[in-house]
C-alpha cells in the first residue's frame, strides 16, 4: 500500500496511538501505588519532623515515617465551625483534592483571600500530639501563594497554642538562591518561640525586615525576612494572616483552647512557673 | 557510519548542545545541582534511545503527510512513561524537575535526531545513535551542573567540597550560579573552548565587515 494513501495514514496513526496510549496506561497504573506511598511518605517526613518525637526525624527510614505517622492523633477539621468532622476519614481525606469540589470547597471572597488561594477546602487535616493525657502540640497545614507558585508548610504550635513550636516549609517553587531560602533549616529556626497573637488575642506575627532587638515588643512576633526576597516573605507573613485569621483556624483554636486537655496542659505550664 | 562513530561523535565531534546548539532550554533550567543534571541526562538519553527505536521500527511505514504526528506522539508517550517512573522511584529529584521532565517532549535533540536519523537508519544504529547523543547532551550538563554547583552551592553532588558561610565555613557561594543565565555563560565559554579545539567546528560568518576607509572613498 502507498505510504501517503489516506488508508495507510489513518491505520498507521490509529496503531501508533494505540501502542502508546497501552503503553502510557500501562506504566500509570502499575506505578501508581509506588507514587501514593512516596506522596505519603514525604507529607508525614514533615509532620513527623514537627512533632517533636524523633531527635533526627532526616534520619527514619521510610518505614519507619510510615509506621510512625499512624501512631500520631490524625483528625480531620471542619475548618469553619472549628469542630472535629468526624465522618470524614482522616487516612483518606485529601483537602487538595477536593478544591475544586462545590460540595467540600469554599470560593474565598477576593477582599478576605489575602493568601491569594481563590479556593479553600472546607475540610482540613490536622495533627494532634499528645503527652499521656495532655495536649502537647498541634500541627496544622497552611498554603498560600508566593512569588511565582503555591508555598506549602505546617506549623506546629504548642500547647498555649500561641506559641509556635516548629516550622517546616515543604512544596514551594521561590526563585533560587533569594525565596527558596525558606526551606533553609535556620531561618525555620527562628520561627521558634515566636508568637502568634498578643494579649488581646490579636493576631501579630509577621516576617519582617531589619533585626529585632531581643526585648522589643516585637521580637516576639517577628521573624527576620529574607533579604532579597521580600515578595516571599511578605507572602509568608500573608499565608500566616491567613490561617490564623477569623477565615482559618482562628475557630477551631478557640474550640480546642476551651478542650479539657489543653486546659489541663496549660494549667500545669502556670501552675510549674508560680511555684 | 560506524557503531563506534555513532556512540562517540555525539560526544565532542557533533554535540547537540555544543554544536547543533539543540536542548539550550533544559540544559539552562536544570543544571544548577549535579544531581538534577544527572537525572535529567539519563532521562533525555532513554527517551532518545526509545523513540529512535521505535521510529525507525515503522520508518517504511511512515506516512509523510502525518510523520512529525505520529513522531510526537512516540516522543511524548515515552516521556510521560519516564516521568511516571521518576515520580516513582526518584520522588525528592522529580519534584526538583517539576515540569521539565514532561517538558522532555520539547526538547529539539529528540524530534531532531528522529526527524534527521531514526526516520531513514536501521534499528540498531538508531539505537546507537540515540544513545550516543544522549551521552553528549548528559556530558554538557553534567559539566555546567558541576560548576554550577560547586560555585553556587559550595558542593558537589551533595558532597561539600567549599564549606559555605551559612554553615560555619569560608565560602560565600555565587548566587548567581544558582539562577539559568549563569548557564548561558558557562554553555558559551565551553562552546568558545571547543570551537578553539576543533577550528572546524567554527561556522562561516553570515556577513563580512566593510571597510568603513574604503566604503567612504567610494561614497
Amino acid at each position: 500500500m502507498n505510504n501517503d494513501s489516506p488508508k495507510k495514514a489513518l491505520l498507521v496513526v490509529f496503531l501508533v496511538a494505540l501502542f502508546c496510549s497501552v503503553l502510557v496506561s500501562v506504566a500509570s497504573i502499575l506505578l501508581k501505588p509506588i507514587q501514593q506511598r512516596n506522596q505519603l511518605i514525604e507529607r508525614s517526613k514533615n509532620v513527623i519532623s514537627l512533632t517533636g518525637l524523633a531527635k533526627d526525624s532526616a534520619a527514619l527510614s521510610n518505614d519507619a515515617i510510615l509506621a510512625a505517622i499512624k501512631l500520631l492523633d490524625i483528625r480531620v477539621i471542619n475548618i469553619d465551625s472549628g469542630e472535629f468532622a468526624s465522618d470524614l476519614n482522616a487516612a483518606e481525606f485529601d483537602s487538595r483534592a477536593v478544591v475544586n469540589d462545590p460540595e467540600l470547597s469554599i470560593a474565598i471572597p477576593a477582599e478576605l483571600d489575602i493568601a491569594s488561594l481563590s479556593r479553600r477546602s472546607r475540610y482540613e487535616i490536622i495533627y494532634l500530639v499528645w503527652d499521656g493525657n495532655t495536649l502537647s502540640r498541634v500541627i496544622l497545614p497552611i498554603v498560600g501563594t508566593g512569588m511565582w507558585s503555591t508555598i506549602r508548610g505546617y506549623i506546629a504550635l504548642q500547647n498555649d497554642l500561641n506559641t509556635i513550636a516548629a516550622v517546616s516549609f515543604y512544596e514551594q517553587t521561590e526563585t533560587a538562591g533569594l525565596g527558596d531560602q525558606i526551606e533553609r533549616p535556620d531561618w525555620q529556626a527562628q520561627w521558634q518561640g515566636r508568637k502568634l497573637f498578643d494579649s488581646q488575642g490579636r493576631l501579630r506575627f509577621r516576617v519582617g525586615p531589619g533585626t529585632i532587638a531581643p526585648n522589643s515588643p516585637a521580637s516576639s512576633y517577628q521573624v527576620d525576612s529574607l533579604s532579597g526576597a521580600t515578595v516571599t516573605s511578605d507572602a509568608v507573613t500573608r499565608i500566616v494572616a491567613y490561617w490564623f485569621g477569623a477565615n482559618g483556624y482562628k475557630r477551631f483554636l478557640d474550640q480546642l483552647d476551651a478542650h479539657p486537655a489543653v486546659k489541663a496542659a496549660a494549667a500545669d505550664a502556670t501552675g510549674g512557673s508560680t511555684s | 557510519m560506524s557503531a563506534r562513530e555513532a556512540i562517540l561523535d555525539p560526544l565532542f565531534n557533533k554535540n547537540p548542545v555544543l554544536l547543533q546548539i539543540l536542548g539550550i532550554c533544559s540544559a539552562l533550567a536544570i543544571t544548577n545541582s549535579v544531581l538534577t543534571s544527572l537525572i535529567m541526562s539519563m532521562a533525555v538519553t532513554a527517551v532518545l534511545a526509545f523513540t529512535n527505536v521505535c521510529i525507525s521500527l515503522i520508518r517504511n511505514h511512515l506516512p509523510n503527510s502525518v510523520r512529525i504526528i505520529v513522531q510526537m506522539t512516540i516522543i511524548a508517550s515515552g516521556v510521560i512513561v519516564v516521568d511516571e517512573l521518576l515520580q516513582a522511584f526518584a520522588p525528592d529529584v522529580a519534584r526538583t524537575l517539576s515540569v521539565f521532565v514532561s517538558l522532555i517532549v520539547t526538547n529539539c535533540i529528540i524530534l531532531g535526531r528522529a526527524e534527521a536519523y531514526a526516520a531513514q537508519h536501521n534499528v540498531r544504529m538508531s539505537l546507537l545513535d540515540g544513545i550516543g547523543n544522549g551521552l553528549g547532551y548528559s556530558l554538557v550538563l553534567i559539566v555546567v551542573g558541576s560548576i554550577r554547583e560547586i560555585l553556587g552551592s559550595g558542593t558537589w553532588l551533595g558532597f561539600t567540597i567549599m564549606p559555605v558561610v551559612y554553615e560555619g565555613g569560608w565560602y560565600i557561594p555565587n548566587q548567581m550560579m544558582l539562577l539559568a543565565p549563569s548557564a548561558f555563560f558557562i554553555i558559551g565559554l565551553i562552546i568558545w573552548l571547543l570551537r578553539s579545539w576543533k577550528t572546524g567546528q567554527v561556522e562561516e560568518r553570515e556577513f563580512k565587515e566593510i571597510n568603513l576607509a574604503k566604503a567612504g572613498r567610494q561614497l
